[in-house]
């Protein structure tokens, strides 16, 4: 397996557990220490958690939360935290508001595993 | 004798009461047509006593020209005994005291006299008979304009169905002339069943009085002379003419108006599709990212080039070919909106067929694009996923080996690109259903190819049509306005 360059705190937000468990065996795989949340109640007090997550991979619909605002208040809570996008919404709506809040980018769902490891890698 | 005399004075006692109480004026006159007897009723209709027109020319009685000509016709008669009014009749102007003329029809009898010939008018006045005409013919000119100048079809029939009276309007919805139709059964302008229903329906009202459509209306369906159809409203009034039943039957053409309905629907059908595709696209694509991730993860858990590994790669594709199609129907159903552009369309197209024949089940295919247009202002991401689905339609239609020419030009202002193959073409049964949704001839298709070219290229204020010359081939021609 590959070594990362540097071991990154990733927090994944989502409410699908086989998808929370794709990215982590993934990412994890890599050398990464990855933390799950199932809604937006669990995340935000992850994001609270010191030290917090270098990198938050954030679905857009959760069971607490249905639009744009989680990812306004992680932006405001951990403004050095990137945050990347899931959507299975891929509209251009949904991707144009994301990144005017602050999201790095946007992945839209189904996406590769491997993609998902070039883009953490290349931080 | 004095009994001779008395019956004859008593003949002309009778003979005086009848000419006098007359209705009808009686004038008598000598041969050279100076009045010898004027009665009350020619009294009541000239305006004159007898007392101002004994011994006087009887064309004071007339109007010009029959005043000046009158002697001339009289002694012409007595010259050539060439009867022109006498034992005949004819309507003539005659002219009242205070000079104004009245139209009245005058018989004149000739007699003889003590020796002397003597003429005998009779005149019946005909003001009111030609004022009834008169009013008559103004009526039936305005109802005529009326009936000539309506925008809707008015056509009469008799008991029997048949044409009676078609108006312009109804010519301009049939397309028959009215000498084409006149005196033919009605039903020729119906289209099957009412076209072998009507005269039914016809004997069952007469029969039974019952009435079906007379004194309403309904939406109904009318032929053309090319065999056409068009919806119409039709009501039906029943007069009565001359003792005979007519129907008259108002047609309203209702083309546009069931053509806007269904747009209406078909926008309204779209827009509930458009929610529903957004709503199930999400509930899709969530799990399958689920599935694939997972599917992915344990895929690399296995030794390579095993079985077990093969069937995982597969797995993951079919998933993906899921995903395509609910990009495709997301694309259909809830088109993105143009950001538009200034793009050269012709560079486009070609950029577009080198994506195709970069597919290596496609490389037999040859594409040329030629011409070229001023740029148009337009979404260059929707207009290559518009020209990819043409190109890879008509590379279908030729099985993956033939030529594709597609020229670029201005017509009328509009940027026009034509797509032609010269594969089998469309058949014709099939043709009208190419941009329903869902419809595909192809054992691989969403169906959603042309049905999304037309709704993207339709969001451009743009135009598609197919068309299938007789040489065979296909052309799709895609016209965009320009700026």
């Amino acid at each position: 397996m590959n070594t990362a360059a540097r071991c990154l705190r990733v927090l994944v937000v989502d409410d699908e557990p086989l998808i929370r468990w794709s990215i982590a065996e993934t990412l994890g795989a890599a050398g990464h220490q990855v933390a799950e949340a199932e809604d937006a109640a669990s995340a935000l007090r992850a994001i609270k958690d010191e030290p917090g997550p270098d990198l938050v991979l954030l679905d857009f619909r959760l069971p607490d939360s249905n639009d744009l605002g989680l990812l306004a208040t992680i932006r405001e809570m951990a403004p050095d935290t990137t945050v990347i996008m899931m959507t299975a919404f891929g509209t251009p709506d949904v991707t144009a508001g994301a990144l005017k809040l602050g999201a790095s980018r946007v992945l839209n769902k189904p996406f590769n595993m491997h993609d998902l490891q070039d883009i953490v890698r290349a931080f | 004798m004095a009994e001779k005399d008395s019956t004859a004075a008593s003949d002309a006692a009778r003979w005086r009461s009848i000419v006098d109480s007359a209705v009808d004026g009686i004038v008598v006159i000598d041969e050279r047509g100076q009045i010898e007897a004027f009665n009350p009723g020619a009294e009541r209709l000239f305006g004159y006593s007898e007392a101002e027109v004994l011994g006087r020319n009887v064309n004071i009685l007339m109007p010009s020209p029959y005043h000046e000509e009158h002697d001339g016709y009289l002694s012409r008669y007595l010259e050539t005994a060439a009867k022109k009014i006498i034992g005949i009749g004819r309507e003539v102007a005659g002219k009242r005291k205070d000079g104004t003329t009245f139209p009245l029809h005058l018989s004149v009898g000739e007699m003889v006299v003590a020796g002397e010939r003597k003429f005998t008018g009779m005149l019946h006045d005909l003001t009111d008979r030609v004022n009834l005409e008169e009013r008559l013919r103004a009526s039936e000119a305005r109802w005529r304009a009326v009936v000539e100048s309506a925008v809707d079809g008015i056509i009469v029939i008799d008991t029997r169905g048949r044409i009676e009276a078609y108006n312009p309007a109804a010519q301009r919805l049939f397309g028959y002339t009215e000498g084409e139709v006149r005196g033919q059964n009605v039903r020729m302008l119906m289209p099957s069943p009412y076209h072998d229903e009507h005269d039914g329906y016809l004997a069952n009202y007469l029969e039974t009085g019952r009435q079906k459509i007379i004194g309403t209306g309904r939406e109904v369906t009318g032929k053309r002379n090319d065999g056409s159809t068009f919806p119409l409203h039709l009501s039906v009034g029943e007069t009565s003419l001359g003792g005979e039943r007519k129907f008259t039957g108002i047609l309203h053409d209702l083309t546009s108006r069931v053509a806007m309905e269904e747009q209406l629907r078909e926008q309204a059908a779209l827009a509930r599709l458009g929610e529903m595709a957004a709503v199930l696209a999400h509930e899709v694509k969530n799990p399958l990212a689920a599935v694939r991730g997972a599917i992915e993860v344990i895929g690399t858990r296995l030794p390579p080039d095993t079985r077990d590994a093969a069937v995982v790669k597969e797995i993951v594709s079919r998933i993906d070919s899921l995903n395509d199609l609910m990009k495709d129907l997301l694309l259909f159903a809830r088109p993105p909106r143009p950001n538009p552009l200034l793009v050269d369309i012709s560079p486009l197209v070609a950029a577009t067929a080198d994506l195709l024949r970069e597919d290596p089940a496609l490389n037999a295919i040859r594409i040329d694009v030629e011409g070229s247009a001023p740029p148009v202002l337009a979404d260059p991401g929707l207009l290559r996923i518009v020209f990819l689905n043409l190109m890879v339609n008509g590379a279908h239609a030729m099985r993956g080996e033939g030529r594709i020419k597609v020229s670029v030009e201005t017509v009328d202002g509009e940027c026009r690109i034509a797509f032609k193959d010269n594969g089998p073409g469309i058949p014709p049964e099939i043709r009208e259903k190419i941009f329903t949704p869902f419809f595909t001839t192809k054992s691989r298709g969403t169906g959603l190819g042309l049905p999304t070219a037309k709704r993207l290229i339709e969001a451009h204020r743009g135009t598609i049509d197919v068309q299938c010359p007789v040489g065979g081939g296909t052309t799709v021609i895609v016209q965009l306005p320009a700026n």
